[in-house]
Formats: C-alpha cells, structure tokens, sequence
C-alpha cells in the first residue's frame, strides 16, 4: 500500500509516495536520490544509515517513514550548513580522516549530533556516541581526534 | 466384621480422603471462580451472546465465522513452526523433562486430521483426547478450550477444513519418563479438566460475560500468565499474577495497582491489546507479541473492549518480586546515573544506544521507549535478555518496527551484562544475570 507522504528534509518540505513502513533510508536513496546516506547492514548495528531526526543520530535503515512525519531530517548532504556539522567537516578534512569513505557519512553525523550536544566531549562521551558506528578501515583514531579538533577549533 | 477388616477398611477410607483432599487442595479454584455469581446454562442466558462472533460476522459463512474463532483462540502460533506453512504443526516446547512437538492440524488424511470427525474434533478440543483415543498432553490447553461451546469448535473445524492440507509429520517428542506415559494424561485429565462448557454469569454485565468467554474459552490468557500448580496445572488461587512461560515472563494482568494492570486506563489495554503497544508501558514482544499480531489485533473492538471489562474484575494479587513503582526517566546523557557494569555500558553504546537513547526515551519511536515498561523493571530481567537474543518486530497501521536479533552477535556474557546494565539505568533494580543464566533462558524459547 503507496501512501502520500510528506517529510521536511533538511530545512525543504518533500512529498512522494511510499508504503508507511518502507526504511527511511530508502525513501531518501531510491525514492529522494539523495545517496549521501549509505546502506550498511540495514539492521541499525553499523552507524552507516546514520541521519538527524529532530537533532538527534538515528539510524535510518529501522526506521520506517511513518515515524518521522512532522519531524524534521537531516542528511549527510545538508548538515554542513549545521554549526557543529560545518565544524566537523573541516576537521575531517583537515585530519585526513578518510580512507575508503563508505562509512563516514555516518561517522560525521553522529559526530556533528555529539558536538551539538556536548560542545566539549571527552573520550568517554565520543566512545558513548561513536560506538555504535563501525568503520571497518580502522579510522578510528583520526576520528576521535577530528572530533577533538572539531570541538576546540584547533589544529592538530 | 473382624478387627483387622475394620482396621483395613478404615485405613482404605483414610487413605481415600486423604487423596481426595490432596486432589481437592492441588486443583483448587477453576478459573471463573472468583467471580461467585449465579452461574446458569448458556440456553437459559437471556442478556447477551457471550459465544459465538461479533454481530458483524453473525451472517457470514460457517468458515469464516471459524477463522475468526480460530484466531482468537490463537491456533495457528503454537501450531506452526517459524517459516513452514501455517498450521501444519512442529513447533517444539522445550520442557525440563523433554521436547513437545505441535501437531499438524490441516485437513491432510495422512499427517493432519483430515480424517477428524466434528466428534473427533470436539473430543480433541475440550476433553484432551486424540482420535486414536491417546491423550493430549495440556501444552494442548483443552483446559480452556473445554469452555468453547460445540458449535464454536465445531466452526474452527470448518475453517481448519477450508485450508489446504499440508503433508508434514512432526518429530516425535523426546520427553523423558515418566512424563512419556501418555495414559498417565487420563489422571490428570480428570483431576485438571473442568469439562464443562461456558456458564454466564447472571450477576455480571452481558459485556463481562463476553469477555469472560474470550479470556478463558478463547484467549487462554490463564495458560502463561497464571502460575502452575504442582500437578503443572493452572493455580487460579494465583489467577493471572504471572507466570515464566518458555523461557518468557508472561506479567501480573491481575488488577493489582502496583505490579498488575490496576493502573492501567482502558486506551492503555485496548492500545496494548489491538496495536502491541501502550504509552509508558511498552510493547508486547516474544510470545504475547506473538498473540498480539496472530490473535488480539483481529479481535473485533467490542471483544477487545469486553476483555478489558472482564480483566477489571479479576481480583487483585501481588508481584512481591516487582517494585511497587516503575523507575522514571534516565538521565540523558551518559555518564549520569548508574555506571556499574563497563561492560554492559559498551554492549550498550554500540547496539543499543543509537534507537533506545541513554535516558530510556527512545528518539525514534515510543515503541522503542524503555522507560516504564515491566521488562526493564523486572530484577530478574528475564524478557530484556530474551528480546536481546531474539529480537522484536511490532507491526502497527502505519507500518512495523523492528528491533534486530542480538543472539547470535553476542555472547551469553555480553548479553547477561547487557541485560544488568540496561535493567541497572532503566529500572528500578538491576539484575545479575550470568552468561549460565542466559544460555538457560535461550534453552527455553519454543522454536
């Protein structure tokens, strides 16, 4: 069953037809075409499916559209225009954090939703937010340090 | 008579008594009991219809009007195994003493009970008795179904008969004695069975009754979520104060205030009832999941609304082991409140976090929201591991959610300290599950 829906995404209001408990990753990759956000394990353990609803990390790849009517997205291609966000794109950059990429979408959305919260996070609150997103290049250290970097505004 | 007959006889008598009170003392109350009105014959019952399908079915065909019997009396769970076809049996119990399979009730000649006549199928149903006359063990609950009027069965029938057969055989169970001596069933069955079919109740209201016949007749709500005896029957002195049933805590629906339903409104049970979920209480998962997506969602809204008046009147009894009140709100952020077990914190941070949120309230839906719900508050928390090992899935009308399986991603360890810290931050209590107790719990589930 198709369903008119209608989702605010990154600030744009979005209508388009989909089965209540089609995966919001889905509506956003095949229906919006927005790849940004990718498509790890599809059962929320990876982080790569990882977008803000309401300013917080979730996992799209659960969670199915009905649940984020009158709620407001962000993806990947819109967080930078985010305080936090912008401010964890240019440590990423600038500590060279990726290597293959394919999860780092998610890695930088968890990171923008940690910063927006804690502006000052320590090792035990990036390990806290940051658990849950795998990253199987083993970046993890350019990460927690990009996070750190984010947050002082400093370079490395 | 001689003195030593006297003696005899009068040890026979003693003896006799003795069994008839121990009888008397087991089995206790039947499970309509405490209601104590005039009980009359369902022919002489003028107020309402308290059998049979809501008035929107009353003119639909025989099979249909079964389908929806058949649903209430959720069959089709423990009558299907996970991935065959439905009703063609398999579905393994794993007791303490051996393994029950569920039988094939499709109409296949063979393997199913295709040859069934509505005496063989009324037999089976409310007295326990195969069509070879061998004895259904009570994982069977003809106990409840005995309270099913003929013409009820006799319509489940129907529409068992209007599906396709489906040839399969289920294993042969592995129960070890003496629980393998089926004639031993015909003791139990006398002394357990009421045998009797549904008698209203003339003191209570047509609504009542109606649900009276569902709870007990239909639902077998009794058959998890009151305690056994120790003839492994149901304990209706403890009616309804729970019970662990297949390795899950089935809780208190008695109207106690604290730990039972006492203080849930009536949106709250239809919600839970009809949808799986009610806010602040959470969602149903693992066998009343089960019930809630098989059964319970396909009940008409004034045979859910008949449930919850008949549930009211259920007398109150105590969960001692739960607290009298559900924790509140965690903290939100992660290092507030509880910090034992570092383990756990890590299982949590990396599975859990991300749908559950730190302070319980999930940020994705209130179905995934832990705060408030039994399963947290449970010290013994038996369904948190559960849920962890298998999963959940609810399925609402805007859609499902789901929750992936954790069992075969984490050990028996990581989910025991998992389940402490989850029940330590949510919870009133934290629990001390040890990776033997979890493997226990995963020996228990009906798969």
């Amino acid at each position: 069953m198709h369903m008119a829906t209608t989702l605010s995404i990154n600030g744009e209001t979005k209508s388009f037809d989909a089965p209540p408990d089609m995966p919001l990753l889905w509506v956003l990759r095949d229906i919006l075409g927005m790849t940004g956000t990718k498509f790890g394990c599809g059962i929320a353990q990876c982080g790569a499916c990882t977008v803000h609803i309401d300013g917080k990390a979730v996992r799209s790849c659960v969670l199915p559209v009905s649940a984020v009517e009158n709620r407001n997205v962000t993806t990947i291609e819109h967080v930078g225009s985010t305080p936090a966000g912008a401010k964890v794109q240019k440590a990423w950059l600038e500590a060279e954090v990726i290597q293959c990429g394919y999860c780092q979408s998610g890695q930088i959305m968890a990171a923008a939703a940690l910063l927006a919260a804690t502006p000052n996070p320590d090792d035990s609150d990036i390990d806290a937010a940051m658990a849950g997103n795998i990253c199987r290049c083993g970046t993890y250290v350019r990460i927690r340090e990009a996070i750190k970097q984010a947050a002082n505004g400093r370079q490395s | 008579m001689s003195g030593k007959m006297r003696i005899l006889t009068s040890l026979l008598v003693i003896a006799i008594v003795a069994v008839a009170l121990g009888v008397w003392i087991i089995r206790g109350p039947g499970p309509l009991d405490f209601a104590g009105g005039t009980k009359v014959a369902l022919a002489d019952y003028r107020a309402g219809k308290p059998t049979g399908v809501p008035a929107k079915l009353e003119k639909a065909s025989l099979a249909e009007r079964g389908e929806y019997l058949a649903k209430a009396a959720d069959c089709m769970v423990c009558h299907t195994k996970p991935g065959e076809k439905e009703y063609s049996g398999g579905l393994a119990f794993k007791l303490p003493f051996g393994t029950l399979y569920s039988t094939n009730i499709t109409p296949d000649k063979d393997t199913g009970i295709g040859n069934y006549s509505d005496q063989d199928f009324l037999n089976a149903v409310q007295h326990g008795k195969r069509r070879d006359g061998a004895r259904l063990y009570p994982a069977m609950p003809y106990t409840s179904y005995t309270f099913m009027t003929d013409e009820d069965v006799l319509a489940v029938k129907a529409y068992l008969f209007s599906l396709p057969a489906v040839r399969a055989k289920a294993p042969e169970n592995t129960l070890s004695f003496p629980f393998n001596q089926r004639w031993a069933m015909i003791v139990w069955s006398a002394v357990f069975n009421p045998d009797t079919r549904f008698a209203p109740d003339t003191s209570k209201s047509p609504e009542w009754n109606r649900g009276a016949y569902l709870v007990e007749a239909l639902a077998h709500c009794g058959e998890c979520h009151t305690p056994r005896n120790l003839g492994f029957a149901l304990d209706n002195r403890k009616k309804f104060a729970g019970a662990i049933t297949a390795g899950w805590r089935a809780f208190n629906i008695s109207s106690d205030k604290a730990t039972g339903l006492g203080n849930w409104s009536d949106q709250d049970l239809i919600s839970y009832l009809s949808l799986g979920h009610a806010p602040s209480h959470g969602s149903a998962s693992g066998p009343m999941g089960e019930a809630v997506d098989h059964s319970f969602s396909r009940f008409a809204p004034e045979d859910i609304s008949s449930i919850v008046a008949y549930l009211r009147s259920v007398p109150p009894q105590p969960s001692p082991d739960l607290p009298a009140t559900t924790a509140p709100v965690a903290p939100a952020s992660h290092r507030d409140g509880v910090t034992a077990d570092a383990r756990g914190k890590k299982v949590f941070a990396s599975a859990c976090a991300s749908c559950h949120g730190w302070s319980g309230e999930s940020p994705v839906s209130p179905m995934a929201t832990l705060t408030g719900t039994w399963a947290v508050n449970d010290p013994a928390a038996t369904n948190v591991a559960q849920i962890v090992i298998s999963g959940t899935k609810r399925h609402t009308p805007d859609g499902a959610l789901s929750m992936p399986a954790f069992g075969n991603a984490y050990t028996d360890d990581e989910i025991a300290a998992v389940a402490n810290y989850v029940t330590a931050r949510f919870g009133a209590k934290g629990s001390k599950l040890t990776a033997k107790d979890v493997a226990e719990l995963r020996g228990q589930t009906a798969e």
